[in-house]
Order: C-alpha cells, then structure tokens, then sequence
C-alpha cells in the first residue's frame, strides 16, 4: 500500500482518557471568536428570543387579567342598583370606574391578543437567528478544525504516522471535531439560553411573588441533582452500547468480508449463534439503558408535576386570600415551566462538556504535535541534482533510546549507478530508502546529495528529484491521467502517454473505452494488480527524477504481466542513480554495487562477482532468497508430508 | 477475495439516504409481523398509554374545577361580601362540572383552601400515577421494540448467507455492510424513545381533540384553528430539510472518502510532494460539507420557531376569543362560557400542541426510519439464487472425483464466462489451471463448492451433481485457500480451528505443524492464544496464509482449491508457504489456479484456460511439446525462470522475450 515502514516500532501512543481538561475547552471555545459577527447574531438573537419568551406568561397573565377584570365588572353590574355601589366599593372602584372598564376591556383583549401575536412573531425570527446562526458558526468552526488537522496530518512525518493509524485519525477528524462542534453550537448556546432563562424567570418571579417563589426555590436543587444523576449514569450505558454495536458490526463485517471462508467451512450456524450472541449482548444493553431512563425520566417529570401541584395549592391559597390574582396564578405556572426545562437541558449539557473536553483535548494534541522532520529556517532549494548519494556513519533509532535499526551505514552511490539492496526482513533494507526522501531523519550520521545534507535543503525540493515505486502501490480516486500526473498535477497530455508508454502502460490504458479518462475506483479497485504497478512505474517516469528508489519484486500477477513490468522497471532504471530492494536475479547481476545487510549493519559490499566469491552471507542469500523459485516438491518432501494426524 | 465489484459503486449508497418511504404503510405492515410476537406485551402498551394519557388530560379539567369550583366563587365572595346574601347570580355563572359538592355561599375562605387542596392532591396523586405509568409504558415498549430489531438483525445476517457471492459480486461487501449497520441505526433511533412518544402523542392528540370537541364544539373548533398550519408547516420544513440533508450525506461522504484516502496514502503524498494539492482538494470537499450543512440548518433551525410560535398563536385565540365572548356574556352556540373553561382549554391548547411540536420534531427521523426499514426488507426480499433443493441430501463421504460436463457460466446473461467446459480429475489428482487474467480460472474455482451455479450442464463430484446435495455438506468436504486470506479477530487457534470446531488443542498444533506455521506462532507474545487485530492484523500476509493453510489442514477436505499466492511476501516466506502447500495437497484431489512452473510440472494435468474455454490440456512436457498456446504462454512466462535454461550453472539475465500474445 504504502511506502513501507519496516516492522512497526512498539510503542503505542498514549491515548487520553474519557474526560478531558476543561481548559481545552476554553481553548476550543477561542475558535468561536474567529467568526465575530455570526456569534454576534446567534447570541444577541439568543437574548432577544429568550426576553421574548420570558414575556409571553406576562401577556398571557394580562389577558386572563383582563378577562376577569371585565367578567367581576359586568357580574357587579348585573346586581340590583342597590347592591352595585356597596359591591363596587368593597372592590374600592366606582360604578363609573367599573362601566368604563366593561367598554374599553374589549379594546384590551384584543390589544393584548395582538401583542402575544407580535411577541410571537418576535420570538420565532430571533430564537430561529439564534439557532440558525450558532449551527453556522459551528460549522465554520468544524471546516476550521477540520483543515488545520488535514493540513498538520498531510505533513507529519513517518514516525508519526507510524504510530497512528488511519482509522485514529479518521476519528479525529471526524467523530471528534462533530463532538466539539455539538458543544460549540448546540450545547454552549443552549446552557446559556437556558441559564438567562432560569435566571431571567426566577428574577421575575421573586419580584412577581416572593411567597411563591419560596415554594418553587427548594425543588430547583433537588432537580439539578436528579438531572445530573441522570446524565452521570446514562452517559456510561450509552457507552457500553456503543461498544456493543462495534462488537456487532465486527461479526457482520467479519461475514462479509471473509463470506467466502464462512461458506466454504459450512460455518454459517457457528456465525449465525456467534451473531446472535452479539445481537442479544446489545439487546440487553438496551434494557440497561431502556430501565434506567424508565425510572428517571418519569421522575423528573414528576417533579416538575409536583412543583406545579404545589404552585397550583399555595397560589390558590393566595388567590382566595385575595392577594393573587387568577392571572397572576395563570402566569406563575408558566414561568414554571421556564424553571424546569433549562434545568433540565443544564443538566444534559454538563454532561456532553466532559466529552467534548476529551474530544477538543484529542484535536490540540494533534495540531500541537511537532513535526519531526521540519525544513530548516532558511533552508535552500536542491536544485540541478546529479544524483550522487552518500551515508555517512548513519544510524537510525525509531525512538529515542531504542534498538538501532540501522547501525553506522556508510556507503557512496555515484550518480548513475545502480545499488541492489539485499537482506532478510528486517535488516534495514526499507530504513534506507526511507532516509533518502527524508521520511525519517538520521539519529546520527549525515544523508548526502551532491554533497548536500538532506536536512539542509528544503524537503519539497528534495523529494520532487527522487522517484519511488513500490511493490504495493496505492492509487487514487481520479483518472488514470490523474494518476500518472500524481507528482506533477500540471504535465501535459503528452508527457503523461510518454511516461506510459515507457511504463508498458499505454496500451492497456488504451484497451479502455475512455483510455486515459477512465476512472480509478477507490484503491485502483477497477485496475489489476499489474497494471496498478505499470501505471505507478508511470507516475514515477513522468516526475523524471534523478535518484529513484523502487522494489523490484512484482504483486500477485499473472507471469506475462510481470515480464512486461520488469521490463518496464529496467527501462526506468536506466540513466538515474537507483536504490532497489532486490528480488530478482538480473537486479544484483546488473547492480553496479550490492550493499547485504544484516541486522543494521552492511555486511557485505561489491558486485555480484566479487561478492560470490568472498561473502559466505551473500552466497546464502542468494541461494535461498535469489534462487528460490526453483525446486519444491522433491520427492522426499511430498512422503513427509503424510505423517500428519489430521 | 469478492470477485471484481464493479467500479465506482461507492456514492450511490448516500444517494438512497434521507430519503421518503416509497410505500410506507406497506412496510409498517411488514414491520407489524416482527410486533405480533410480543401481542400482549403491546396490548399492555395500549392499555398503560390509555391509562396514562387519561391522567393527562384529567388534570387540565381539575385545573380548570379549582377554578371554577373555589377560586372564582371565593374571589366572588370577596366582593359580593357587601352585597345581601342569597342574591341569584353572584354564584350561579360557575361551572357545574365540579367532581365535589359546591360550596354553599356561607362557605369560609377555610372551606375553599380545604376544597383545593383536596383537589390538588388528587392533581399530585395523577402525577405520581402518570409517572408510574410511563415509566413502566416506555420500558415495555423499548422491550418489544429493542427485541423486534434483534430479530429483525439475526433475519438479516441469516439472509446474508443464504445470498450467494454472485450478489457480493453486483454489491461491494462495503456497501452491505454500510447499509446494514445505517439502516438498523435509524430504525434503532426511532424505535425505542420516538415510538412511544409517536403513540403517546398521537393518542393524546386525539383524546384532547374529543375531549375539546364534547366539552365545547365550538370553542374548540376554534381553538384547534392553527393545526392545520402546523402539519403544514412540519411537512413543508422536513420536506425542505430531507432534501438539504440528502445533499449534505453525499457531502460528508464526500470528506470522509477524501480522508480516509489521504490519510492511508499520506507516505505517497509526501513522496509526491502532494501535501499542498492535496490540503486543497479536501479544503473544497470540506466547505462543500460544511455549506451544505449550513443550508440543510436553515430548515431545521426553522421548524421549531415556527411551532412555537403558532403554538403561541393559538394560546392568543383560546385565550382572546374566550375572554371576548365571557366578556359580551354572549352564548357560543347555546354553550356558556366560563373562567374555568378558558384556563381548561388553555392548558388543553398546550397539551395538544406539545405533541405535535414533539412529532414534527422527530419527523424526519419516522420517516428515514421507515425508509430504513424499507432498504432492510428490500435487502430481506432479495431471493437468494443459491438454494438446497426440496430434499437435498447431504453429501456422501467424497472420493474426489471431479467432474464437469459442458458447463456454461454466466454472470451477465449471454456472456459465458465458462463455455461448454468438460473436465474430469481422479481421485487424488492435481490439476493446474493456467491461463491469463479473465480466461475462467477463478470461476471453476467458484463452481465446485457451488458458489455460483452453472448456466448449463453439471458439476458432478463422485458422480453426484453438487445441486442435488445441501451446500453445507458439500463445501465441509472442500477446502479453499485463498490467494487473500481472511482471518477472524479472534485467537490463532480459534482460526485455526475455525476448519473443524471442536478440534483439540493437539489437533491444531499439529495441523499449525503441517503448514510449518508453528514456528512464528509460537513466537507471538502469547502464542496460540494471541488475538490477533481485525482481518489478522499484526500478522504479516505471509504468516495469514500459513494460518489459513493450518486452518484448511484441519478441516482435512478430500478437494482442495487454491489460488497460488505470488502475493507481497519475502521469498523465504513464499518458499514455506509452498512447501506447506505441497503437503496439504498430497492425497487430496486439488485444483490449483497456478502461478509458478514448480506446481504446473508437478500437476498431473494442466488446464490451459483462454477465453472460457480449456484449449489445451495434458502434462507439461506433452503440452510444451505440441508447440500451441500453452507453449507460447510458457516461453513468454517462464523462459526466465532459472530452471528453464537447465539445472546446472550460474542463470544469465534474461533476454527479451516475443511475448504470446
């Protein structure tokens, strides 16, 4: 696939914990700041909708008011004459006073039926400008994230790549930016909504009605607590779901990746019990998780109810005291809910916090990482390159204080030759070619090109004079003309059929119905494997480079096709100093110098005449790795074979 | 390995997304038969969600008697103190729809806080019974619900195996395996808190709406003006949003791909020195998602608003029109109007918009849920072409003779991929298929253990046409080793023995031992038992397939297929692989797609496969002897084989080659 890092160095990458400094967040919550006008909309919006939500039991109370208001007027005036002005004046109004209200209380309820119509209105354009605009903000933010973490991951070098995988940093950039992003815009803007809310009601109801509000008071910690409970116990079930559904999906994936194992063992009722145990793990999880929210949600909808009850008994109580009016009563049990509801939304976003903490915790770590193989500041352009390459008592350690991996390698490849590499896995075959481009950098030692430390040059123009293929090669999702001109976007039509052609490539790529137009599926899935490794024996023709490095061992293909690739590999070869890690014979027959390593260390050095004679390791090697192909089934081997007990 | 999937199939899956059930009520009545089975536990449902919605919409009305009923009659007694007692009217507007006797007009304020506060705890004691109620509702629904699901999974996964490889070869296992898991996700997400707030609203819905309709027809005819608009407004609003949401999938599917590609290529890229074009490709698929979100918000972030507001609207005519007309003492209709039945219907208002708030809400949701569940069942209707016949018999105990009679494959119909093939292989025999890339190979391969199955004629193993014995049978007997292995997450011996469970732990070492795969296993930190990563991460390809040749070794089959890895391993490892081959093949009649001149000398016939057809066949010498296409393909191939230019002497480089074709 890639170009291939030798045996993955051990140490596995600390991963951070679940929950997360919440100083990240604040860091993260910076990120906001970069889109000031928006946030400027969504959180003025966000004041504006929630004074006008705080306003509606005001008008609704006003209305009732109103309503009552005229309905005592008019049942005074409806008493005999003589009763009416005793009535009147138990109530301290005139009779006059009471006639004029009667007449101008219709005007009122439609006056205050408008303004709940206008607040309406009002409240839905802001509180939609808040949430339309909050989401927007935490897009740009996500877009942000995203593109400083593809960015920073695109230019760090192997070693970090190494030790994170694809499928971590997918997360990264995906799972954990939308995490931060629901917190930035959904859970911020709502915990502050709901805050003004709570805040913004209880004011109103300690000025409305102190007594009342000494009832409600006492529940709202209670509350609080229950809510948090709530959270501080789902939030682990829901991850053990989580983790249930992943062990799930790896059976069905497993089935369907490996169907063909599956069926060609008869293994389907294992599979099927092996599923259905996954299926019933997840099953009961969801009953963990369906009886707790069983119990807690009816009780914190109980206490809302209760609250309410008690509003409801001590209210009434007022009322008939006669020091609260029906409306007032109405409206205070509306504010009550504006009680309940931020606290509840509180309480959830708390919760989230701690995760998306963890999540903005994963992203810095990333975008802080140090690249370890950074250009110097003022380094200059490789320009005009020979191609002379030389190690000078280069040793190389993946990490700090671990086994060599390459131990004081000296050798000089003047431009033009051709260097064989040869060695068991291991040896540090692949170590080399990987200082060359500067993929890693040498622990101690230098890396000369033309004389030149690779660290002193700028990597760009360093990596674009040296050409690489690999046995296993990755292609894009493009066309196969995207693919060729992969180091060189811009080369024209011709450069691109030149390169093919000299690859072996042009006349296959012309066997398709739009030739070099032809999509490549993810992974080159539409080209076989030979024809994969033509067309990156291509891509490495069309950079032209002066130094190139390349496996010249083929992939599962058909014996024609690996001819032609070979020949195509020795076409490329000519005229550019060479570095190949050798599995074929005419490789170390043509080498101008073959370099057999073992364990780190260059054992033996020399053309293949001089070497057959004096190095014992490279006539081994060259027996066994080299001329392997040869005999197998001896007749000795196929008897010993029998005595197996299966 | 699939065989080839088709290219750029990737993409369409998002197309199908967010998107409308074509035929709802047709699947909510195939969903129906996954419900049946728990028949009682959702009578239960109805019964609690009956009982408990009664409780709420009980509570407005008692709101509305302790209005009525204490509070309205001792405000009035505040002011009609002064006045004569006994006076007709000054009590007499009030409701009669009071649960308790009325108070007379002598009654104390004491009376009235008594009065209340019985009422009120009758509303307390609704609201613990409510709570209970739900509690126990919402856990038997998740119960049913979460239990429909499993099933509904445990059907898929079966249906899978009963679908033949010709599907995986039109549907990339990718793509399966995607659909799967997003279409059991949405249908999961609506199944267990929607559904019963679905069956809690509606019914509320409903109940509020009679109850509205008896208590007042008119008022509530009124009442009830802006539903319309709201049912509206959430159609028009998903509508729009499912639409949005359709392009932001393929956006995000978009970086996600972009990514994921990126990220498992990085060492290419910075080889290429790429890095810049590549940051800006995924700058452009990245604002492409993030715009794409932001419009698709647009939409959501306008529904609720607008339910709220209209929510607002109606509280505004409940509340006016009743006020208006308590206020003109005038008759609706012949019905009175009281203070109490205007503070009834506003919180009868409210219960009845919350639901539908609620409903729109998740009404997206419903409907790709549905429209999951759709995808679900059209993937359980696929009819799996590949079935043991009516009275199938298992395979007899295998000799291994093989044989195909003018067999014709097809995977397209009217391209034979094999056309009109005859073979026969004895007993213990080794046969070796050559051809190039395309010729038919892999599709022989494919026919024996009956993968696929023929166009015309028949494969017959021991005289026995492999359609007239159940599958499971026939493949137990026939092992295949792939060119890519597969390996589970599990422990090497649990692969190991994944050929025969049930195998004792010497069994496995022993069968590790044939395929010379002991050494390094025994290696590993915890050797046997190691578990190894997803598809045997951490185990090199070559060490994957001397497990797979343990794991074909165990299973002990008298055929054996095989693809011949010249696959990405170091040539010592490919040299034990080979000589692990060598043994598990002795005895048993083999097929071997091939790939290296050793096995083809070693075969006792080889097939020379072009075009889907055998053009040559016979032993290696005699065919090199007849000078056709075997010949050619032979001096092109494996001239340069160092065996080729005699056994003795150091090998030359090879001269270039007049290829066969």
């Amino acid at each position: 696939m890639a170009v291939q890092t030798v045996a993955s160095p051990p140490r596995p990458r600390g991963r951070s914990g679940a929950s997360g400094d919440p100083r990240v967040l604040l860091r993260a919550i910076r990120y906001v700041g970069h889109y000031r006008w928006i946030a400027f909309l969504a959180y003025g919006s966000l004041f504006f909708a929630t004074a006008a939500q705080l306003m509606v039991p005001q008008l609704i109370q006003t209305i009732i008011d109103t309503v009552v208001q005229a309905f005592v007027a008019a049942q005074i005036l409806s008493l005999p004459a003589n009763a009416q002005a005793a009535a009147a004046q138990s109530m301290g109004k005139t009779i006059a006073d009471l006639q004029t209200t009667q007449s101008n209380l219709t005007n009122a309820i439609l006056a205050a039926m408008l303004a709940i119509l206008g607040f309406a209105i009002v409240r839905a354009l802001f509180s939609f400008s808040q949430t339309y605009n909050a989401e927007r903000v935490s897009q740009y933010m996500a877009y942000e994230f995203r593109r400083d973490l593809f960015a920073k991951i695109q230019r760090l070098s192997f070693s970090y790549h190494d030790q994170n995988q694809t499928g971590q940093l997918m997360i990264r950039a995906t799972d954990d930016v939308e995490k931060l992003r629901l917190f930035i815009g959904q859970g911020l803007v709502i915990a502050l909504q709901s805050l003004v809310l709570l805040v913004g009601t209880l004011v109103i109801l300690w000025f409305t009605n102190r007594a009342l509000t000494l009832v409600v008071l006492p529940i709202l910690p209670l509350a609080l607590v229950v809510f948090m409970v709530f959270g501080a116990l789902t939030q682990p079930l829901f991850r053990q779901v989580q983790i249930r559904i992943s062990a799930l999906n790896t059976v069905l994936q497993e089935n369907l990746a490996g169907f063909k194992v599956v069926k060609s063992f008869a293994r389907e009722p294992q599979e099927h019990a092996r599923f259905e145990r996954a299926a019933d793990g997840l099953l009961a999880q969801q009953l963990r998780v369906a009886r707790t929210f069983s119990f807690l949600m009816p009780v914190i909808f109980l206490i809302a109810n209760l609250g309410q009850a008690a509003v409801m008994y001590f209210g009434g109580q007022q009322i008939i005291g006669g020091t609260l009016t029906l409306g007032e009563w109405q409206k205070f049990s509306l504010y009550l809910i504006y009680v309940f509801f931020p606290m509840g939304q509180l309480g959830f976003i708390i919760n989230l916090m701690s995760q998306a903490a963890a999540s903005a915790q994963r992203i810095f770590e990333i975008l802080d990482t140090k690249n370890q193989v950074e250009d110097k500041p003022g380094a200059l352009d490789l320009t005009a390159v020979q191609g002379h390459v030389q190690f000078d008592n280069v040793t190389f350690r993946y990490f700090k204080g671990g086994e060599p991996v390459l131990s004081r390698v000296s050798f000089d490849a003047p431009a033009g030759q051709t260097v064989a590499l040869l060695g068991a896995t291991g040896s540090g075959k692949t170590t080399i070619i990987n200082l060359l481009p500067r993929f890693y950098d040498a622990t101690e030692g230098r890396v000369l090109i033309d004389r030149h430390d690779v660290r002193d040059v700028t990597v760009e123009s360093l990596r674009s004079h040296i050409g690489i293929v690999l046995q296993e090669t990755t292609l894009f999702t493009g066309t196969i003309r995207d693919n060729i001109a992969f180091g060189k976007p811009n080369a024209s039509m011709d450069a691109v059929t030149a390169a093919a052609q000299a690859a072996a490539a042009h006349d296959f790529i012309m066997e398709f119905p739009e030739g070099y137009n032809t999509p490549v599926g993810e992974r080159g899935s539409t080209l076989s494997g030979g024809q994969k490794q033509r067309i990156a024996i291509a891509r490495a023709l069309l950079l032209n480079p002066r130094i190139l490095i390349l496996d010249d061992s083929t992939s599962s293909v058909d014996l024609t096709t690996e001819y032609r690739i070979q020949k195509a590999l020795d076409q490329l070869m000519a005229g550019r100093t060479s570095f190949v890690i050798a599995q074929r014979i005419s490789t170390v027959l043509n080498a101008d110098q073959i370099l057999v390593l073992d364990k780190g260390e260059v054992v033996a050095r020399g053309t293949h005449e001089e070497l057959l004679e004096s190095s014992e390791i490279y006539a081994e090697i060259y027996t066994s790795q080299l001329m392997g192909d040869k005999e197998f089934a001896t007749p000795e081997m196929m008897k010993e074979s029998v005595g197996v007990a299966i | 390995m699939m065989m080839g999937g088709g290219p750029g199939r990737h993409g369409n899956l998002f197309q199908d997304e967010a998107r409308k059930p074509a035929a709802a009520s047709a699947t909510l009545a195939r969903f129906w038969i996954y419900f049946k089975r728990y028949g009682i536990v959702l009578l239960a449902v109805l019964v609690l969600i009956v009982a408990s919605t009664y409780m709420q919409v009980l509570t407005p009305n008692l709101t509305g008697q302790v209005v009525d009923c204490y509070l309205t009659p001792a405000t009035q007694k505040l002011f009609s103190a002064a006045a004569p007692a006994g006076i007709p009217g000054a009590t007499g507007i009030t409701a009669t729809n009071c649960w308790y006797a009325q108070l007379g007009a002598q009654a104390t304020a004491q009376d009235y806080l008594a009065g209340l506060g019985g009422l009120i705890l009758l509303i307390a004691g609704l609201a613990v019974g409510s709570a209970l109620l739900t509690g126990l509702t919402f856990y038997l629904m998740n119960y049913t619900g979460q239990s429909v699901l499993r099933n509904l999974r445990v059907a898929v996964f079966d249906h899978i195996h009963r679908l033949s490889l010709g599907y995986f070869s039109k549907h990339e296992a990718g793509d399966v395996m995607t659909r799967v898991t997003m279409d059991a996700d949405t249908v999961q997400q609506a199944i267990s808190f929607p559904l019963v707030s679905l069956l809690q609203g509606v019914l509320l819905i409903v109940w509020v709406a009679f109850t509205m309709l008896t208590t007042s027809p008119v008022y509530a005819v009124i009442s009830l003006l802006v539903t319309p608009l709201m049912f509206f407004a959430t159609t028009w609003f998903s509508d729009q949003a499912r639409k949005a949401f359709r392009t932001v999938r393929s956006a995000v599917g978009d970086v996600n791909a972009n990514l994921q590609e990126s990220f498992a290529a990085v060492r290419e890229a910075q080889a290429f020195n790429r890095e810049a074009e590549n940051i800006l490709n995924f700058n452009e698929s990245n604002a492409a998602s993030r715009d794409a979100s932001i419009r698709a918000t647009a939409f959501t972030s306008a529904l609720s608003p607008t339910l709220e507001a209209l929510g607002y609207v109606s509280m505004a005519i409940v509340a006016g029109v009743g006020g208006l007309l308590l206020l003109s003492r005038q008759n609706l209709l012949g019905e009175t109007m009281s203070l109490g039945l205007i503070i009834a219907f506003l919180g009868y208002t409210q219960r009845f918009n919350q639901p539908i708030s609620q409903i729109s809400v998740m009404w997206t949701n419903i409907q790709s849920a549905i429209a999951g569940a759709e995808r679900i069942f059209g993937l359980l209707d696929t009819a799996p072409d590949l079935v043991d016949k009516p009275g199938a018999i298992p395979m007899p105990s295998i000799r291994g003779r093989v044989e195909m009679q003018n067999v014709s494959a097809e995977y397209e119909p009217g391209e034979c991929v094999l056309c009109d093939l005859n073979l026969v292989a004895e007993p213990g025999q080794m046969v070796a298929i050559v051809g190039p890339t395309g010729a038919g190979k892999t599709t022989i391969a494919n026919l024996i253990p009956r993968f696929y199955d023929v166009t015309a004629g028949a494969v017959k193993i021991d005289g026995v046409d492999v359609r007239d014995v159940t599958a499971a049978s026939l493949r137990a007997q026939i092992g295949v080793v792939l060119q890519d292995p597969f390996l589970f997450s599990d422990t090497v011996a649990a692969n190991i023995r994944y050929g025969k469970p049930g195998a004792t732990d010497a069994e496995v070492i022993a069968a590790a031992k044939l395929a010379r795969a002991d050494t390094f296993i025994e290696r590993l930190p915890e050797g046997y038992h190691t578990k190894l990563g997803e598809r045997g991460g951490g185990l090199s390809q070559g060490q994957r397939q001397l497990i797979s040749i343990a794991r074909a070794a165990l299973a002990n089959p008298r055929i054996l297929i095989l693809d011949e890895a010249t696959s990405s391993v170091d040539t010592r490892t490919e040299r034990l692989i080979q000589a692990a081959l060598e043994k598990l093949l002795h005895g048993r009649t083999s097929f071997v797609i091939a790939h290296r001149l050793s096995t083809i000398r070693n075969a006792d016939q080889v097939l020379v496969l072009n075009a889907g057809q055998i053009i040559e066949r016979g032993k290696h010498e005699e065919l090199l002897a007849q000078g056709g296409f075997y010949h050619d393909l032979y001096m092109s191939q494996f001239r340069r084989d160092p065996d080729f230019s005699g056994n003795g002497g150091a090998p030359q480089p090879v001269p270039a080659m007049a290829g066969g074709k």
